[in-house]
């Protein structure tokens, strides 16, 4: 766990830090807690997040670009059926749950329980396996599942609010993308500038949540190469200023710090239904799902027996399980502050449970370094 | 046979207190006046909710209230069209029949379609406002008190020219239940627009109680969510408390006369648990 803590901390130094002031504070004065987050909550989870998701989405795009390493194509499409299955199959217990409980206004959270906090995730992943196809197979089923929830919440909200306007804005703001492209643009500014602004305005515009403004931009970035199974491996050596994490680190440092305080401060007291649909759904309807789905390959004959290694998978079903701050942040794009995001933002730290459940089936199934040949 | 007659004498000794306090209620019943009762977190379709529903009727006698705001949790469990028998249609069917109007504001446990079904008069509107007498009465959502809520609430605050302002929902602003409690976030985007336009008096429920809090900012705040559901000795007395009953199900009645609302808690057994009267605070 020390070590899964030690990998995280690259990727997230500051945000434990915000989140554990904004639990104090919130719990101690409430009031002057909430004020600070309600005036903070737009800088910070619209604009600023838009920053964390782009420097995510240039690290995975990186690491599956033609340059980068992936593990064989079988093992891609069984992670990628592995990541709809645990995110389906969480959704499916979110809402059994909330079906239960009687109370069908928390059914609309149902998005949230299909992200995984991918850096973490990765860090506890690492922890256990080191190196290999298997760190690699669950960034992919991380981040498919994390494309399915934001596109299930943008979704909604675009056919809510769709506007002709906004979406030109958008498509403007890829056009010019490619334009700095064509032109060989070596540095990000113009994409970050130009096109970015716009692209936010026109997804404010459209309904659609605009921390995910910069992401159809961001595949148009100058880019290197990296290893998927340790995307991070060749951090300090990437100095150039053409390398959006090199260029935003400390920015990014004060995102994760400021989105810790104003979205983690939960009072304890507002443990309540969602709060356990969240849990339950993640901790119990994902790992089911992963394993399910894997099941469903071999037996289908897409996948060989050989190809997967159950316990492996074991592990990588419960490493999945943490929504973490990803589901920190989705609660906040469905829910509006109040006693529903309270619950639903408690259930969502709670994943954090995942990360010790996944190192005692680790332990359990003497997977990874937990192995006989590893120890000693 | 001793203690049987002091058990009789006892339960003599109650009915006769209820009965007292039903004729001597502390109510001023003014010809005129704005008559209305309060309940929260009734829906159960249980005994207890039938009990309070036939305390309801039974001081709808001679206390004849125009209206029944509810402060959500109007049906619990199943809310298919028998349930709406069950839990609402059946218990206050003599209140129904003699013409009482219920307003209803959505709960955690309510489906947000219920907000179509008519004798709940919310007309489609998760959140509304309507006007009776001299009171502007403000119904809001606090499931979801999303950014166009809070615009609405904001015209409808700045707009209204009644001498009352009275708005009701289900989370709490202020409460010292154990269970929940006060409901902070919600209060930093409330309470500056109560405050700001004037709202004098505030219902809510969800805390399974009867809480009379002491005015904050000049506002009293009434928490009445044991109408059906009751979580027997969660209330957590604090400085706030102004006066609490959680020993049995309540509801509320209240009478707006000029520039006085008198409000009124009765119990299960028509036992009377708070009274009192709130002056109106003028317009800011």
């Amino acid at each position: 766990m020390r070590s899964a803590w030690r990998d995280a901390l690259p990727y997230y130094p500051l945000l434990p830090l915000g989140a554990l002031i904004a639990l104090v504070w919130a719990n101690a004065a409430g009031e002057s807690y909430f004020r600070m987050a309600q005036a903070l909550a737009f800088p910070v989870n619209d604009i600023g997040v838009a920053f964390g998701l782009a420097s995510l989405a240039q690290e995975v795009l990186e690491a599956a670009g033609p340059d980068g390493t992936l593990p064989s194509r079988r093992h891609v499409w069984l992670a990628i059926a592995s990541g709809v299955g645990g995110a389906l199959a969480a959704a499916v217990a979110y809402a059994i749950y909330v079906h239960l409980a009687h109370e069908q206004v928390l059914i609309q959270g149902w998005p949230i329980v299909c992200s995984v906090d991918v850096f973490f995730g990765v860090a506890v992943a690492r922890s256990v396996f080191r190196r290999g196809a298997s760190v690699s197979t669950f960034v992919i089923l991380a981040v498919v599942s994390d494309i399915i929830a934001l596109v299930m919440i943008s979704w909604r909200t675009c056919v809510a609010a769709a506007d002709p306007t906004a979406w030109s804005l958008i498509l403007i703001a890829l056009l010019l993308s490619l334009a700095f492209r064509w032109l060989g643009a070596r540095t990000l500014w113009p994409y970050l500038l130009i096109a970015g602004p716009i692209a936010w305005v026109g997804c404010y515009w459209a309904g659609l949540h605009p921390a995910l403004a910069l992401l159809p931009i961001v595949p148009f970035f100058p880019r290197a190469r990296r290893p998927l199974a340790d995307f991070d491996a060749h951090r300090h050596d990437r100095s150039s200023v053409t390398h959006f994490e090199s260029l935003m680190a400390y920015p990014l440092q004060l995102v994760a710090f400021l989105f810790g305080l104003v979205n983690a401060g939960v009072l304890w007291r507002g443990v309540d239904t969602a709060t356990w649909a969240v849990l339950v759904a993640s901790l119990a309807g994902r790992p089911l799902g992963v394993l399910a789905t894997t099941a469903g390959a071999a037996i289908s004959g897409l996948v060989r027996d050989g190809d997967v290694r159950w316990r492996d998978v074991s592990v990588i079903a419960f490493i999945g399980s943490i929504g973490g701050v990803f589901a920190l942040f989705l609660s906040t794009t469905v829910f509006p502050d109040g006693p529903l995001l309270m619950e639903t933002k408690l259930g969502a730290l709670a994943t954090f449970a995942g990360a010790p459940l996944a190192l005692i089936v680790a332990r359990a199934l003497r997977v990874g370094r937990f192995a006989p040949d590893r120890q000693g | 046979m001793r203690r049987l007659l002091l058990v009789a004498g006892i339960a003599v000794g109650l009915l006769r207190t209820a009965s007292v306090a039903q004729e001597a209620s502390f109510l001023p019943n003014r010809s005129g006046s704005l008559k209305f009762a309060a309940i929260g977190d009734n829906g159960t379709g249980e005994q207890p909710q039938y009990d309070v529903a036939r305390q309801m009727d039974q001081w709808h006698q001679h206390f004849a209230f125009d209206m029944v705001i509810m402060l959500g949790d109007n049906l619990y469990g199943s809310q298919g069209p028998a349930d709406f028998v069950r839990k609402f249609e059946r218990p206050y069917k003599p209140l129904l029949d003699a013409g009482v109007k219920f307003y209803a504001s959505l709960g955690n446990h309510d489906k947000t379609s219920n907000d179509t079904y008519a004798p709940f008069n919310m007309n489609g509107e998760r959140y509304y406002s309507y006007v009776r007498g001299d009171v502007r009465f403000l119904v809001l959502d606090t499931n979801v008190l999303d950014g166009p809520q809070l615009e609405w609430l904001e015209t409808i605050l700045r707009e209204s020219r009644e001498p009352w302002k009275i708005a009701y929902f289900h989370h709490p602003l202020y409460s010292d239940g154990g269970r929940h409690g006060s409901e902070v976030e919600l209060r930093v985007k409330l309470e500056p627009l109560f405050v700001k336009y004037g709202v004098d008096v505030v219902y809510s429920g969800h805390d399974h109680i009867y809480e009379r809090v002491v005015p904050q900012k000049g506002i009293t705040y009434f928490v009445a969510g044991s109408a059906g559901e009751l979580r027997e000795g969660d209330l957590k007395r604090s400085n706030m408390t102004a006066a609490g009953f959680d020993r049995d199900r309540s509801f509320l009645l209240n009478e707006v006369a000029g520039d006085d609302l008198f409000f009124e808690a009765i119990s299960r057994t028509g036992v009377s648990v708070d009274h009192g009267v709130i002056h109106r605070r003028g317009t800011p």
